[in-house]
């Protein structure tokens, strides 16, 4: 690339007091985001560097049957003044929360880039179909009504936080508002516009940004504007990033040295937890969740769960195509160590043997174990335990 | 006549329908507001653990998830007749505290401030000019060169094609914008628009950091807390405070008392229903509702101008009562929501019927305005004892009024916060409040951790027995009524603060408060109702 198209970027850079190593930082961390080796960062910037020089990609964000969490992550990234010069190579037209315009001057924008079509469409919280979609309504009917033609027309959808990848919260049971996530929505509707979902309450914003890359500048869009082959086989069956997803908050987890010891947290507050052993006993779903969490971590990566003692609920559990694989229904209750087993839809039973309370003592660390390695589905008999790593016992919670 | 509608109601959390009548002298005659979105919260909950509430529910807002999380497990504790440890006590009020200074700032530049800063006018300011504004109006400087350039460039990349971003279709150039607003001071409100963007995040760090991630947090799980503080997290949480302290006070009260006096005309107008109700938040060591830092009270028809109606009762839960005659349910209206109930049953959309997911929510069968305005004139009619150092609410607000006034060159009576500009007002004096509590708490649980005989978390079983926890978010009054029996919920309902302020009709056909302060607003351009948006925004929904 000339030297002179990069002065376009850089000088929006410098405006926010960016320097060009910031800038290459940045590069590096969606590159790892991305599972890409670092001799790709310099692809990664200068594909960033040539966007800057073309009109801004349309896009759509959506808000369904949402609490506006997901937006509200959104502005809680990591290295912001880079960030958002990545974020404003997109034109956001319609975007509920935070757009200047409102009522039909909204509307109308939003009717504009439906007709030009080819625009990325950002969805966040649950698709209400409940009372025929009259469980949310926009502009004076049901959002129902008009997401078809939405949908339809964009390149991409990306599916932010938990409540769009399958109806989070909302579509747990027993629900009249009847959410499903935009994935099942499309299914329904016969739109086959490529999704990609991202998971976890809310979303986490580095991967909402590493994705933005991804589908807009790393040739994840083919010619047609349509999301290209090589971007679909990074995703899993969930229409994840597998890189992302593909592994166990536990397989990651600072306190992994202290649950491969047998030292475990039983009461919060308590000394274990100064010392900050292990939460599995007192319910943590890291062995069953599938994120990054405790790599990527939250809040410009300041902290996570974990680290303050609280253990993981499972909110990036999300099944896109199955009622009831919600994060709710899945992980409640979240202090337990195994879910309930419902009966009927107001009837539940706790399977007795590893039921543990706050501040009761929780089943054996050898049962506990066994139990949440099948839960990750990576083995079917008795668990052997893992030699004790040195490095993980370093790490340990984080003090 | 001619019916005006704003549908959607944009920056706000959440999905708002205003219609109003706007009659032959350009006010409006009659309004009505409807929450367009059922999302059954309390229908997931049931059945479900009490334990378990406390993640769930917060996941109402994603914008005040702490206040409904700390709602859910006061509401537990009432039911299990147990008081957390007062290390809990502090890092619930701390973590509490960065929410409120998260989402007034938040509010006022991200939210609000468009309705009354123009971007674009900013585009004509004279540099120098600016920063001997800022001088002038004491508030910070930033580099507003390189701000006037960065705006110039994205209006006029976006502009060529239709790619303004979320900045299409604004209303630039509405008369309603103040038009002896010098360019020097719009271009001031949009740099700290966008250090705002920086400042917000600060302060969600401090809940990430004691809550474990923001938004939706972990920690303050029935009993106390997760969080065990180590001497480094403390740094880092007084540390991140500090910045979003100074900011609130150098930055955003100087630039209110800035930009006020170009919209004093907002003082005469949008009161709405002058009935105020605040639960009280932050709790003292003795947690009664009326000892909070900012208590809870009651005041039923309040004239200041009159001086009538200063009387402030205390708050008694059992006063509230929903109805539903004019909303999208058929379950029994006007019950209290501990015996309360959701039935969900959609007809179609009729300002003479029913018209709205919220119920009307009633005190004593009044409508009740919350959130900020209502917890400064409670603080300024009926005080707690505060921590040292912290500037109590008649403080802040004889404080305002008096740099107003000397702005004005008129006297600015106290009767002025009951409008569209004393709300505005009262959100960032509330949140300059706010800035001395949380540091004067974050220095208490320096000094209980120093001390060294700490207590996070009160161990105990679930039992059986109803409850309610009463607490107020950023936007206002919120409560969580539980039932528990057989250690499962076999109730839950919560009254969010946006059910108080944008409750509809109830049965005797009074409008909610929102409609109330609508009603005999102005309306400059019925096309572009500014006044109508800034009404409706500025209760923060």
């Amino acid at each position: 690339m000339a030297h002179e198209d990069c002065e376009v970027l850089y000088s929006q850079l410098a405006a926010r007091g960016v320097t060009r190593r910031d800038f290459l930082r940045f590069c590096g961390s969606v590159a790892a985001l991305l599972g890409l080796s670092e001799t790709m960062v310099p692809r990664i910037a200068a594909a960033v560097e040539s966007a800057a020089l073309k009109p801004r990609v349309p896009a759509l964000w959506i808000n369904g049957g949402a609490c506006t969490g997901c937006t509200e992550s959104m502005a809680q990234l990591g290295s912001p003044d880079v960030a958002t010069v990545v974020l404003d190579l997109l034109s956001v037209n319609y975007f509920e929360t935070i757009m200047m315009a409102q009522g039909e001057d909204a509307e109308k924008a939003k009717a504009d880039l439906a007709a030009a079509g080819g625009y990325v469409l950002v969805y966040e919280g649950t698709v209400m179909t409940g009372f025929d979609g009259n469980a949310l309504r926009v502009a004076g009917k049901p959002q129902t009504e008009e997401l078809p033609e939405l949908c339809e027309k964009a390149a991409a959808i990306l599916a932010v936080g938990s409540c769009a990848v399958d109806g989070g919260w909302v579509a747990a049971r027993p629900n009249p508002a009847e959410g499903i996530g935009i994935q099942q929505f499309c299914e329904d509707h016969d739109i086959a516009t490529p999704i990609i979902n991202l998971p976890t309450c809310p979303v986490n914003p580095e991967w909402v940004v590493a994705m933005v890359v991804d589908v807009l500048f790393l040739g994840g869009l083919d010619e047609q504007g349509k999301v290209a082959q090589a971007l679909v086989d990074k995703l899993d069956d969930f229409g994840r990033p597998k890189l992302i997803f593909g592994q166990t908050i536990h397989d990651n987890c600072p306190r992994r040295g202290h649950f491969e010891n047998g030292e475990f947290v039983y009461e919060f507050g308590s000394e274990e937890e100064a010392r900050g052993y292990c939460l599995y006993a007192v319910g943590c779903k890291g062995p069953q969740t599938f994120t990054n969490c405790p790599i990527v971590r939250w809040n410009e990566k300041a902290t996570w769960c974990v680290e303050a003692g609280a253990p993981c609920i499972g909110c990036g559990n999300a099944n896109p195509l199955s009622a009831g694989g919600n994060w709710v229904d899945v992980g409640a209750p979240f202090l337990n160590r195994l879910p309930d087993l419902p009966l009927s839809d107001t009837t539940t039973v706790q399977p007795a043997a590893a039921a543990s309370v706050v501040g009761a003592v929780a089943a054996g660390a050898l049962l506990v174990h066994g139990i949440g390695m099948k839960a990750a589905g990576r083995m079917d008999g008795g668990a052997p335990y893992e030699e004790i790593r040195e490095s993980d016992r370093k790490k340990g919670g984080g003090r | 006549m001619a019916r005006v509608i704003m549908d959607p109601l944009t920056r706000i959390e959440g999905h708002l329908r205003v219609e109003v009548e706007v009659g032959a002298d350009n006010t409006v005659s009659d309004a009505w507001v409807s929450g367009t979105l059922y999302r059954g919260m309390e229908t997931v909950l049931k059945n479900r653990r009490p334990q378990d509430a406390f993640y769930v529910s917060q996941r109402i807002c994603g914008v005040c998830p702490i206040s409904h999380g700390h709602a859910s497990t006061m509401s537990a504790e009432n039911t299990y007749g147990l008081t957390i440890p007062n290390g809990a006590r502090l890092v619930r009020n701390i973590i509490e505290c960065a929410q409120y200074l998260h989402s007034h700032v938040l509010w006022f530049y991200t939210l609000g401030a468009l309705d009354y800063v123009d971007p674009v006018k900013a585009l004509s300011a004279n540099i120098a000019d600016t920063y001997d504004l800022a001088q002038a109006a004491g508030t910070t400087t930033a580099d507003f060169g390189a701000v006037a350039n960065r705006v110039s460039e994205f209006v006029n990349a976006g502009l060529a094609n239709n790619r303004l971003s979320i900045f299409t279709n604004g209303w630039f150039g509405h008369p309603a914008y103040a038009a002896n607003m010098p360019a020097e001071l719009h271009l001031i409100a949009v740099a700290h628009y966008l250090e705002a963007l920086h400042i917000q995040a600060e302060a969600a760090q401090v809940m990430g950091i004691m809550g474990g991630k923001f938004p939706h947090f972990m920690t303050s799980v029935n009993g106390g807390t997760t969080f065990v503080p180590t001497e480094e997290k403390l740094d880092d949480v007084l540390y991140r405070m500090t910045r979003v302290v100074d900011f609130v006070n150098n930055t955003m009260i100087p630039d209110t008392l800035a930009i006020a006096p170009f919209y004093l005309e907002a003082a005469g107008y949008g009161a709405g229903c002058k009935n105020y109700l605040s639960w009280g938040v932050f709790n003292s060591p003795s947690f009664a509702l009326t000892d909070r830092y900012l208590p809870g009270g009651v005041i039923k028809n309040l004239d200041l101008a009159a001086g009538t109606g200063l009387a402030v009762e205390a708050p008694d839960p059992t006063k509230v009562k929903e109805y539903v005659e004019r909303s999208w349910y058929d379950s029994q209206s006007g019950l209290n929501p501990a015996d309360g109930e959701t039935s969900a049953d959609y007809v179609e959309y009729d300002v003479n019927g029913k018209y709205s997911w919220g119920k009307a929510v009633r005190y004593d069968d009044m409508p009740m305005e919350v959130g900020p305005l209502s917890r400064m004139l409670v603080g300024y009619l009926a005080p707690s004892e505060l921590p040292e150092g912290v500037r109590s609410p008649k403080d802040l607000v004889d404080f305002a009024l008096a740099e107003l006034s000397k702005a004005a060159g008129a006297q600015i009576p106290l009767a002025a916060l009951q409008s569209l500009l004393g709300r505005v007002a009262a959100r960032n004096l509330e949140a300059a409040f706010v800035a001395d509590l949380a540091i004067a708490s974050v220095l208490e649980l320096v000094g209980y951790v120093k001390d060294g005989d700490t207590k996070w978390f009160e161990p105990h079983d679930v039992a059986d027995g109803k409850g309610v926890g009463l607490w107020e978010a950023p936007r206002g009054s919120v409560a969580h009524w539980m039932t528990v029996e057989g250690g499962k919920l076999a109730s839950y309902q919560v009254v969010a603060p946006t059910t108080w302020d944008i409750a509809p009709r109830d049965k005797d056909g009074t409008p909610g408060p929102m409609e109330q302060a609508l009603i005999g607003a102005p309306v400059m351009d019925a096309e572009k109702p500014m006044e109508i948006v800034r009404i409706a925004r500025s209760f923060d929904p």
